[in-house]
């Protein structure tokens, strides 16, 4: 199962455009207010800095996965209790997309329809696509499933120029200064780019050097439309306004009137939404029953694709029961602990030990 | 044959489900909402009524024709906006929707006696409200206004929108209501309307809607203060927010009138005196269409109109000085000055914004007007 560059470039966009067009910009428009753009491309720096110290790590141990290599690293038994957290990671990332489209399909259109029909339709569909076709399938939805995304989400974003007033977004830096700059970013930045599935995805890439332009080219592209998005949703609305926005896109499309009467197209944005959650939630999941397959030894990871999907479906119907558990995006240990944790300090450390046992190589390799 | 069944099954489920049966509302058996009133019912309670239209009655030619009328009007008491829609949703056999609505009115009395920022959360928040729909202000009951009969239109709240787009005034949105109000820089300003006490037009004493002023309106959305119709036409050109205006000034010594058509009204605003806060100058822009001519000026000469145009600038700006002096006493910021000064001084600005209402009147601004005369019209001086 290989992935070529092109596919790995939809891919790395499509899964970050669903995180970013559904919570960063309002985390971040708290904090800072106008300035919140600042806060936005400052998040999208430092997460290219991450996506750039994962290829790194990954360049250093082209043929293997994230659960070999690690345990190449670190050990076998330092690597067999790190890797759980790399699969709580995206698991979380497969229950909160899921629940978040779940609740946004209920308010928005389908008031009615009681959750599980939605739910399963959707789960049904992933674990479809990934027991039988796996990341070869999954790819070529995303091939198709790309370029229309981007098209519609990058226009949505000119419709409206008779509401757009760029004074909107002035006084730049005056009204907030540096620490609710800050201050937002690091509330937002976890939520802009997802680089840990490259761990994974890296060694199905055909050619690895086109496939880490690829990469880097996704996020960047993320990365210059959430601050193009902050920066329209500033111009049509006003900070006041935009800070209390849960889902800033969907609200702005509402807003678009053309000529008095093309109007309400919302009705676009949300199919194409699922759609591009879709590719996110199937490359999850194939990432994660992987993941579970080679460190636990089984083999068959379609199997273990489809338990995964009863356990995802289980945690989804019963997180909803408690509400405090069910809202959990400003939570200190995720944003704070966990997140930089697993995005910063793991590849981190395998890479310095990386380069060491290179170096180490090199001179035995000199010496001899 | 196994596999035909499956595919068959299969297909069957998602016909089911993706289709979104459960959701489902057919047309009529929608009631379309048109315009909401909100009238004063009491100690926090608020009266709700809804103007909602009869599809199949609007199709009667030239309005409405013996007694059928093409909308009825729906109230109700309650405790809030949606609390009162609740209850006029129990007195209706089709479901409420909303998102055609063209115009909310607030009775004058509302305002005055309750805090209408609560008014605007459920906007907001329920994703169901499309916010183009005009907001104004009512002189007397917000439910007598819905419930009159238009002879032009067929429901006062069409009718109220279009008048409103009709004679230039587009930005009244609900949208740009709550941006300006949430603005710390700016006040609003929002048209005050009454119906028409003249005789009854045609045979079915139909009532026109007339626009009995402003109301400008502070930072806890209390009226301040009334704007006449002349005096609001110079303040929303000063806003930045209309489209085109007319315009009839006495020439010198009382010897004629000139009616002029203004339009691409612009404002622009600055901060002179070597970029002094307190000093701001504001300048307004247009293009004028001389469109009657009773003095003895004659078009076709160059210095008569260049003796217009400077007599114009100056007839203009006095007049407009005055009204910005006028509201200036009254103290809200309709012109966005305080949104002007927050961009170009920031620093300055945070020590002014607690009591911007106050401070506003500490600010000198001067006006001044700058007309391009674009066309006299077809004849050059009047036939005598």
């Amino acid at each position: 199962m290989t992935i070529s560059s092109y596919q790995m470039f939809w891919i790395i966009t499509i899964s970050s455009m669903v995180t970013t067009s559904y919570l960063p910009i309002h985390l971040a428009m708290e904090e800072a207010r106008q300035d919140s753009w600042l806060s936005m491309l400052l998040g999208g720096l430092i997460m290219l800095s991450i996506t750039w110290l994962t290829l790194r790590v990954c360049m250093q141990n082209k043929d293997k996965t994230l659960i070999a290599f690690i345990q190449d690293l670190l050990g076998s038994v330092l690597g067999k209790i790190l890797v759980p957290v790399y699969f709580l990671l995206w698991f979380k990332q497969l229950t909160m997309i899921a629940k978040g489209m779940v609740d946004f399909q209920n308010l928005v259109m389908l008031h009615n329809t009681p959750m599980i029909v939605i739910l399963l339709c959707m789960l049904f569909l992933v674990a479809y696509v990934v027991y039988k076709g796996g990341i070869t399938a999954i790819s070529r939805c995303a091939e198709i499933i790309g370029p229309i995304l981007i098209f519609v989400l990058f226009v949505q974003l000119f419709l409206n120029p008779e509401d757009m007033n760029m004074k909107r977004i002035l006084p730049v830096y005056a009204d907030t200064g540096w620490l609710a700059i800050v201050k937002g970013t690091l509330s937002s930045f976890n939520y802009i780019v997802d680089p840990s599935i490259i761990l994974m995805l890296f060694f199905f890439a055909e050619n690895k050097r086109t496939a880490s332009r690829a990469i880097l080219w996704g996020t960047a592209t993320t990365v210059i439309w959430g601050v193009l998005a902050t920066m329209v949703l500033m111009f049509v609305t006003g900070p006041h306004i935009a800070a209390q926005l849960v889902v800033p896109v969907y609200s702005l499309t509402k807003y678009i009137s053309i000529l008095n009467f093309i109007q309400n197209i919302d009705a676009f944005f949300i199919p194409l939404w699922l759609l591009a959650a879709f590719v996110k939630l199937s490359v999850c999941l194939f990432i994660l029953s992987y993941g579970i397959s080679e460190w636990s030894g089984f083999r068959n990871w379609k199997l273990i694709a489809c338990f995964i999907t009863l356990i995802w479906f289980g945690f989804n119907l019963y997180s909803t029961r408690p509400v405090g558990d069910a809202f959990t995006l400003k939570s200190f240990f995720l944003n704070n602990i966990f997140f930089p944790f697993v995005y910063i300090v793991i590849p981190l450390i395998l890479w310095l030990i990386g380069s060491i046992k290179q170096r180490r190589k090199h001179k035995r390799q000199l010496i001899h | 044959m196994i596999r035909c069944f499956h595919m068959t099954c299969l297909l069957l489920f998602l016909l089911l489900t993706s289709a979104g049966c459960t959701d489902f509302v057919e047309p009529n058996q929608l009631a379309f909402v048109m315009g909401t009133g909100i009238d004063y019912a009491g100690e926090e309670m608020v009266e709700v009524s809804q103007q909602i239209a009869i599809p199949s009655q609007m199709n009667a030619k030239g309005g409405s024709s013996g007694d059928s009328e093409s909308f009825i009007v729906v109230s109700a008491k309650g405790k809030n906006v949606f609390d009162a829609t609740q209850k006029i949703q129990k007195k209706l056999s089709r479901r409420l929707m909303s998102t055609h609505r063209a115009l909310i009115a607030i009775s004058e009395e509302y305002i005055e006696k309750y805090d209408a920022k609560k008014l605007f959360d459920k906007l907001n928040r329920d994703p169901a409200n499309n916010q183009r729909d005009i907001t104004v202000l009512i002189k007397g009951s917000a439910k007598e206004f819905l419930k009159i009969k238009h002879p032009l239109e067929q429901l006062s709240s069409i009718a109220a929108n279009k008048e409103l787009l009709i004679n230039g005034m587009s930005s009244f949105t609900t949208r740009q209501f709550i941006i300006d109000s949430a603005t710390e820089g700016t006040r609003v300003l929002v048209p005050l309307l009454q119906i028409d006490n003249d005789k009854d037009k045609g045979k079915d004493k139909a009532r026109l809607i007339q626009s009995s002023g402003y109301a400008v309106l502070d930072k806890q959305l209390k009226i301040k203060g009334i704007l006449n119709e002349s005096e609001g036409s110079g303040a929303i050109w000063m806003l930045g927010k209309g489209t085109f205006q007319g315009l009839t000034i006495a020439w010198k010594d009382g010897n004629g009138n000139l009616s002029f058509r203004l339009t691409h009204l612009e404002r622009r605003i600055q901060s002179v005196k070597g970029n002094d806060p307190k000093h701001i100058l504001l300048t307004v822009k247009a293009q004028a269409y001389l469109l009657d001519n009773t003095t003895p000026l004659d078009m076709s000469e160059a210095d008569h109109m260049m003796e217009l145009k400077k007599y114009l600038d100056e007839k203009i700006q006095t007049d407009l000085q005055d009204i910005m002096n006028k509201v200036q006493k009254l103290g809200p910021d309709i012109f966005g000055i305080g949104e002007y000064l927050h961009r170009k001084h920031p620093y300055w600005w945070k020590s002014q914004r607690e009591d911007w209402d106050e401070n506003f009147k500490q600010i000198q601004v001067s006006v001044k007007a700058n007309i391009q005369i674009r066309s006299t019209g077809t004849s050059a001086n009047q036939v005598r």
